[in-house]
């Protein structure tokens, strides 16, 4: 290991310390515990800055939010099972399909792959913590207030109504009085301030917390999937928060023109804000899955996968043309000629690096030993379920083709192939294998088997029929249909499917809550991975790492033969984390990392205050800008706390130590 | 677990650095990324909305005026001065010249703030007339809460600075308050072209 010099102001090398007793060893783990723990207690909870406490809860919440998204998805398929059905009313089935998509695509979706992110990526780099943990719980607890928001509002009769995508004049001033659709605007705005806070953390933690060693082309492909996801977040985000809080809300709220075309606004142009962020969110969602399969794959094929340059390049490319799509969901709009033959072109393009990574993954499993434990079952689930997906989606490319089913069951069909199939699958897989790291206990594989296949059948009779279904006419969001359409066997077999979905949920649920309390012990490694996650203990200890591991190959654990190397000398009596440098990760300096914190709670229910408030008054965004003042304070100030003695390295290149 | 081998001691490493080697610039780098392509995209819609008009500014709307903008122009161009060189006494630990420029900052800071509510009402348009109106609010809106979180970011460092002696990471927090300042700064012109003299081209 050989710091980069350039760092040194007096150019010689870090100095080695050849050995550590266990007894150093030992008193190393107390104090770093003691340093790192997050406090006892409600206070503790609610000030906590662990990323793996903050991961655990942001992955449970938007569990959680899965299993809410379910309930309204089998309320609609119990609605639709046959013609003329009365269990939900119009007004009703409309809160709840816009509910259902806005939760699952806001609230599961998006922070659910962020959290695993948010969870993981320091464990995979070798980091204590990730970049800015305050900004984290902030993050976290700014999206804790849309899910309430949301939730509370749809149990009060005001659940938003105009679609997951509220297109104008829908959604506006006109025609959606009352306060649903500023629900909707307002928990678009929650989750994606959530999202932006865990892009800049992920960044920002693989750019500059990486373990010594881990140049740009031994970034583990989880985390590479994270990173390009991070970025695509903060490309497309801004475009549905502009959108949404910027313009519809202000449509409302102050008889802004956005959208009105009386006074010289646009409807279509709500309609290029929201799919320049839409489209890119799909692969948001899909990415960090596919980034998920790669460490399963190599684990149960003993080998490494074949094509890591390509599966890195792929997803760069993917996250280039997801930005180059949008319009494909705006053919049957007037758009020029031009344009929809542009964008056909794209549609079909960005097929070609999805198809990249799936052969790299296929040639793996040709290549190693492929044993089917219950991951990789989920990994031939996707690969089976997505391909469907994505080749209706190519289809859906071609304007004609999209006229014909543009807002038909067709297009219902193909997106749940995507996202079950692309994303929900991949994350099942992944919750088999990391479970064991997060809980320190392995999810049963009978049960395991039995979702897997219940999951598997559930999707395909739920979904498949629905593309039969969009073919002969079908259109999506109406809340029943007439016998004499002859739509009803098929509807009443995509009802099945989604009890069978039910069912599998049901079983994962048990295996899940049995598993964490009275499943196998997995300890540090269960399935002999690869990765810098499964050098440390299971559940891992607050502190990570007890040393920061230095990193020479793609797989750190498969590639050091008895002895892991490390960097030693961090702080261990305070929180400290080794920062390196960009693209070669060599150690550069080592940074304290925050305390535990109230303000970040404290800031998102301020958020809560001027978001929510601005729906009633311009008064409470006011009021709320002058509680998050207190807060902003009380966040510096814990910021600035002196510490005993500082090392600097000002920029002149000069090494000055401060007491 | 597998037993460790030290091969490296990071304890004489720095514990705090400045500009790319913090991890709190490529924080403040994110944010700034964010802020101003939602600019962007709000520039853009600016620009979309201009098709539906045959003028531009619409129906006999009068042209923005430009004498507050361009003072404030000029203010925000000079404020980079006393901002720049408060960046360079941090980079250098002096505590004395940081407070010093960070007081002369904050002097120079206000005016542009308060000027930014005549700046606003310079549209000579309100948000609810037309959709122009709308979007020019918008995107001068937008930056002044880019241009009221920074000034309320350097009026809490100045005041940190006086209430208690502050650790040597605050000065690297210092540096990047100016970098962040330079951006706000920096951004506002091609808003001040497109939104303010753009009209009288258009």
């Amino acid at each position: 290991m050989t710091p980069d010099r350039a760092d040194r102001a007096d150019g010689a090398p870090l100095p080695v310390v050849l050995t550590l007793s266990e007894s150093e060893l030992a008193g190393d783990a107390a104090a770093l515990d003691a340093a790192w723990r997050d406090r006892p207690g409600l206070w503790g909870w609610l000030t906590a800055v662990d990323h793996k406490s903050i991961g655990r809860r942001y992955i449970i919440t938007a569990f959680l939010m899965f299993l809410a998204g379910g309930i309204e998805a089998a309320l609609m398929r119990a609605q639709l099972a046959r013609p003329e059905n009365t269990l939900l009313g119009p007004d009703r089935y409309n809160q709840i399909f816009t509910t259902h998509g806005t939760t699952m695509m806001f609230l599961f979706a998006v922070p659910m792959m962020t959290a695993m992110g948010l969870y993981f990526v320091p464990l995979m780099v070798g980091a204590r913590t990730v970049a800015f943990p305050r900004l984290n719980a902030f993050g976290y607890w700014t999206y804790v207030v849309g899910v309430v928001f949301l939730y509370v509002s749809l149990f009060a009769n005001t659940g938003p109504d105009a679609g997951w995508f509220a297109y104008v004049p829908l959604s506006g001033p006109q025609y959606s009085p009352g306060h649903r659709v500023d629900v909707w605007a307002q928990v678009v705005t929650f989750t994606e301030i959530a999202a932006l806070c865990a892009a800049v953390n992920v960044i920002v933690t693989v750019f500059k917390m990486r373990a010594p060693g881990m140049s740009l082309n031994r970034i583990p492909l989880f985390v590479w999937a994270q990173l390009v996801v991070a970025f695509m977040i903060v490309f497309a985000m801004p475009a549905v928060a502009t959108g949404s809080t910027l313009m519809l809300a202000t449509d409302r709220a102050v008889n802004m023109h956005w959208f009105n075309p009386a006074e010289g606004g646009d409807a279509l142009l709500w309609q290029h804000m929201f799919w320049f962020f839409g489209h890119p969110e799909v692969y948001i969602i899909f990415l960090p899955a596919l980034g998920m399969i790669t460490p399963i794959v190599e684990t149960f094929c003993r080998r490494p996968v074949f094509g890591y340059t390509a599966i890195v390049m792929a997803n760069i490319t993917t996250a280039f043309f997801a930005f180059g799509l949008w319009v494909h969901h705006m053919f049957a709009t007037p758009i020029p000629e031009l344009g929809e033959s542009l964008f056909t072109a794209a549609s079909m393009v960005i097929a070609i690096p999805t198809g990249v990574q799936i052969f790299c993954w296929i040639a793996t499993m040709w290549l190693g030993r492929a044993r089917l434990t219950v991951p990789m079952l989920f990994v031939l689930g996707f690969i089976f379920t997505f391909v469907n997906g994505g080749i209706t989606g190519v289809m859906l490319a071609s304007v004609a083709f999209d006229k014909q089913a543009h807002d038909t069951f067709f297009v219902v069909a193909h997106l749940h192939y995507v996202l079950l199939g692309g994303g929900v699958m991949p994350l099942f897989g992944a919750f088999y294998f990391w479970f064991p790291k997060v809980t320190g206990r392995i999810l049963n594989a009978t049960l395991g088997k039995v979702h897997f296949w219940l999951f598997l059948i559930g999707v395909n009779v739920t979904f498949f029929p629905m593309h039969i279904l969009g073919l002969e006419g079908m259109p999506r969001r109406v809340y029943t249909y007439l016998a004499p359409t002859g739509w009803g066997p098929l509807n009443l077999v995509a009802s099945i499917g989604a009890v069978t979905i039910a069912l599998s949920v049901l079983v994962f649920l048990i295996n899940a809550i049995r598993s964490w309390t009275h499943g196998e012990p997995a300890g540090e490694n269960p399935w002999d991975s690869s990765g810098l996650e499964w050098a440390v203990p299971s559940p891992p200890p607050s502190y990570n790492f007890l040393h920061s591991p230095v990193v020479r190959s793609r797989h750190p654990l498969w590639d050091t033969d008895v002895e892991l190397p490390v960097v030693t000398g961090l702080r261990t009596d305070r929180k400290e984390v080794l920062i390196t440098s960009t693209f070669d990760a060599m150690p550069d300096s080592r940074h304290s990392s925050p305390e535990p914190s109230i303000w970040p709670a404290y800031l998102a229910l301020c958020m809560g205050v001027v978001f929510i408030g601005s729906i009633f008054s311009p008064y409470y965004v006011l009021g709320g800008l002058g509680l998050s003042m207190i807060g902003l304070f009380g966040w510096g100030w814990q910021s600035s706390k002196r510490i005993e003695s500082e090392l600097v390295a000002v920029p002149n290149g000069a090494m000055v130590e401060r007491a | 677990m597998k037993p460790l081998r030290p091969t490296a001691d990071a304890a004489a490493l720095p514990s705090v650095t400045f500009g790319q080697r913090s991890m709190m610039w490529w924080g403040t780098l994110g944010f700034m990324t964010i802020e101003g392509w939602t600019i962007a995209l709000l520039v853009a819609a600016y620009l979309y909305l201009r098709q539906n008009y045959v003028a531009w500014p619409p129906l006999r709307t009068p042209n923005p005026s430009l004498l507050i903008p361009t003072i404030n122009l000029a203010l925000m161009l000079v404020s980079i001065v006393p901002v720049w060189i408060t960046a360079r006494a941090a980079a250098r630990l002096d505590t004395a010249a940081v407070k010093r420029w960070l007081v002369l900052t904050c002097i120079i800071e206000l005016p542009i703030l308060v000027l930014r509510w005549w700046e606003l009402w310079a549209l000579n348009t309100r948000w609810d007339t037309t959709a122009y109106g709308s979007a020019a609010w918008t995107i001068v809106g937008f930056h002044t809460s880019l241009l009221l979180f920074d000034v309320l970011d350097t009026y809490g460092l100045t005041l940190f600075y006086f209430l208690r002696r502050q650790p040597v990471k605050t000065f690297s927090d210092t540096a990047d308050n100016s970098f962040y300042w330079y951006f706000t700064i920096g951004i506002w012109i091609p808003i001040y072209l497109i939104v303010y003299v753009g009209p009288r081209i258009a």
